[in-house]
């Protein structure tokens, strides 16, 4: 196992309000990571400096080898190597689900059309949406908006997969399908960090959970030590909260 | 990347192309340096006025044509408007002026006469049935002038002393019509114009003997054009002599050119107006269209690019997108445009043409409201989606051009269509520049027949159905986008 992302004391302000607090982390490839935390506690400002959708305001993110502060690393190809599934899924609306699968590795000449039609229908098949080629994504119900949008992901074939939430605005009945989409990859040895206030997929498929409140990491471990036997109070009472609704 | 930079600047270079096409085309214009233009009022009759053909004749304009003819130099007659041609001329977009110019100590300041060519004098008109026997009269009351012009001058001159109001006209037709309908008691004009307008049948009467004395001129700005001005006068002084200048006199006073006048005012079916000024309104139209068409190309370049670099990651791109819009959207059209015909050859030093500058300001007036909707409309696009886009590695560029663009310009489409009407609408305040699109071309032929109602029914009817064709283009063409 080797370091695919190195953070070292982060720090993200907006305006006078500090969010990110320096945070330290490193994940090693093939690892599944899940941030848990209240809402607020800075999860998600964090996961989007790692593909600088935030521009962070201080500290070191280093993906891959390319620390991202060297003004020569272009951020456009290490983006093509860290996918990211949103929260509000973001399907492009103008464009049919093969369109928005093909889009990015035809604009970036990674493949031809035909060749991305063929692999876009074979992701769309793994995610298991193959008839839905042609639909517009307003058709789709929210668990296949984001089935789409991970199909789109792994259409560029990234090295790792950030997800933002990516069951927190959809039905419950929805959740189930979406997270065995996300169980699959894990188990192909996709890297991935994952926010979300699912606690069971936590248990079942983190390698490591990670705490995250007020901006910092509190406390990260296996599921087993953090679910059973967190040691911050701030863990416990949270996992209190959340477990024994 | 590559493929997006090319985008962008082939549609920036489309744009300045066509614009350096639309210059070239003006110096072609100012190639032929034996051509004067002349500038002259759009209704002074008779010394200017357009015939039934709607063609520019008139005691000024034949004077000045037959002198050309023995000087042997070409002039081309632009009917502007007495006050627009006045600033025209300081500003250098006209070489001369011949629009009944009475000459004053004033204006000798700021031009150089030729000889006299008519005597005249100011009167005051009041309608037939009116009480108004003298000034004293008028205490208290409104009173009809024309700007710019030397019976105005006179008008203000005593108005202090018999305490009366003035409202000011740009055209003589609209001041008779002032007076006529009861608006104002009075209006103060040239003597011969004055009694020409009452001859042949404006229902008004002169009730004062000429209050000052004075003469016409042709005129040139001060200390420019001398060459010009000392042809016309020899010119002038040959027409005297052959007797021509009396024959063009009595073309217009005589019994005989009279009657015909006072008979074109008298037909006034509804059709045979329409029969009559069918040509000339169609040919305005078709300026108009064409103003149109050519505003509304060079307008949405224009407002595109501008409100893309409202949204760029620029702050200096947005700044300037910002103050631009802010500048043309703030003024008012009618501002703009004399400001870029009149006000901008003074300090370029540089002709341009009405048409040039007519497209000009309404590229500039519509652009801008064309950027601020541009703008929004990309604005209105979720960040989720731009955010996505960059997150599966595609460049600021291709993602505007392939995801945001796209959903933008969808958002757009009703305000496309709304700007492009609007600017089929503004083309009409071009005729203060003397454009002589369908405003103009109504204004002119009302100068003419004084059929103010009807004339202006038939234009407004014209606008509502070319409205309406381009309401329903636009919808077709929102549909077929929305397929």
């Amino acid at each position: 196992m080797s370091a695919k992302i190195e953070v070292k004391q982060l720090r993200k302000s907006y305006g006078s309000n500090e969010v990110l607090k320096g945070l330290d982390l490193t994940v090693q490839d093939n690892e599944v990571v899940v941030m848990i935390g209240p809402s607020g506690s800075g999860k998600s400002t964090f996961l989007r400096t790692l593909n600088k959708l935030e521009e962070p305001t201080s500290g070191q993110i280093v993906v891959d080898g390319h620390d991202l502060n060297d003004p020569k690393v272009n951020m456009n190809k290490v983006r093509e190597k860290i996918g990211m599934v949103f929260q509000h899924f973001n399907l492009f609306n103008n464009l049919t689900v093969g369109e928005n699968v093909m889009l990015s590795p035809v604009q970036l000449g990674k493949v031809n059309k035909q060749e991305a039609e063929f692999l876009a229908r074979g992701l769309l098949k793994e995610v298991g949406l193959e008839d839905k080629f042609d639909a517009k994504p307003q058709s789709l119900s929210g668990g296949q908006k984001q089935r789409v949008a991970i199909a789109r992901t792994l259409a560029m074939k990234p090295d790792m997969i950030l997800f933002d939430e990516p069951t927190s605005a959809l039905d419950p009945e929805m959740v189930g399908d979406v997270l065995e989409v996300m169980r699959n990859l894990a188990k192909e040895g996709m890297t991935m960090i994952v926010v979300t206030h699912e606690m069971g997929f936590a248990k079942e498929v983190a390698d490591r959970v990670i705490f995250m409140a007020d901006g910092h990491i509190m406390e990260e471990g296996k599921p087993e030590e953090i679910f059973n036997n967190p040691q911050n109070p701030r863990t416990k009472e949270f996992l209190n909260k959340v477990l024994n609704v | 990347m590559k493929k997006g930079r090319i985008g962008w600047i082939s549609i920036v270079a489309t744009f300045f192309i066509l614009v350096g096409l639309a210059l070239v085309n003006t110096d072609k214009i100012h190639a032929d340096d034996n051509t004067y233009q002349i500038g002259t009022d759009v209704t002074y009759p008779p010394f200017e006025f357009a015939n039934d053909k709607n063609k520019y004749v008139g005691i000024d304009i034949d004077i000045m044509k037959a002198a050309a003819k023995e000087e042997g130099f070409k002039v081309n007659v632009k009917p502007v408007g007495f006050n627009a041609a006045v600033q025209a001329l300081d500003a250098g977009q006209l070489d001369g002026v011949i629009a009944g110019t009475t000459i004053t100590p004033e204006r000798k300041q700021k031009m150089d006469f030729s000889t006299p060519y008519f005597k005249t004098g100011v009167v005051m008109a009041t309608g037939k049935n009116s009480k108004v026997k003298d000034f004293k009269d008028l205490k208290g009351k409104k009173v009809a002038i024309k700007t710019g012009t030397a019976a105005a001058t006179y008008a203000e001159k005593i108005q202090k002393k018999y305490g009366f109001k003035t409202v000011t006209f740009d055209d003589s037709d609209n001041m008779y019509s002032d007076v006529v309908t009861g608006n104002s008691v009075a209006c103060f004009e040239d003597q011969p114009v004055m009694q020409y307008a009452i001859r042949t049948g404006i229902k008004l009467k002169i009730i004062t003997q000429p209050l000052t004395s004075g003469s016409y001129g042709f005129s040139v700005k001060k200390s420019h054009n001398q060459k010009l001005l000392k042809q016309f006068n020899a010119g002038l002084k040959k027409l005297h002599e052959d007797g021509q200048y009396g024959k063009i006199v009595s073309r217009y006073l005589g019994e005989k050119a009279v009657a015909a006048q006072e008979k074109e005012h008298s037909q006034n079916s509804f059709w045979d107006l329409w029969k009559q000024n069918k040509d000339a309104l169609l040919g305005g139209l078709q300026q108009t269209l064409v103003l149109t068409i050519l505003s509304i190309i060079f307008a949405t370049a224009f407002g595109v690019l501008l409100g893309l670099m409202g949204v760029v990651p620029s702050k200096f791109a947005n700044g300037l997108s910002t103050v631009i819009i802010y500048i043309f959207r703030g003024l008012p059209l009618l501002v703009l445009a004399l400001f870029i015909y009149t006000g901008v050859p003074n300090l370029i030093g540089q002709k341009i043409p009405a048409f040039v500058a007519g497209i000009i300001t309404l590229t500039l007036n519509e652009g801008a409201y064309t950027a601020a909707f541009v703008k929004g409309g990309i604005e209105a696009v979720d960040d989720g989606q731009m955010e996505a886009a960059r997150s599966l590695g595609l460049p600021y560029g291709k993602a505007m051009r392939r995801v945001i663009l796209p959903q933008g310009l969808k958002i757009m489409i009703p305000s496309f269509i709304n700007q492009f009407i609007i600017t089929l609408k503004d083309t009409s305040i071009l005729s203060i520049i003397g454009i002589l699109e369908l405003t103009q071309t109504g204004k002119i032929i009302i100068a003419r027949n004084l059929e103010g109602f009807k004339i202006w029914t038939m234009v407004a009817l014209i606008y509502l159905v070319i409205i309406t064709l381009l309401t329903w283009l636009s919808k077709w063409v929102e549909r077929r986008m929305n397929a």
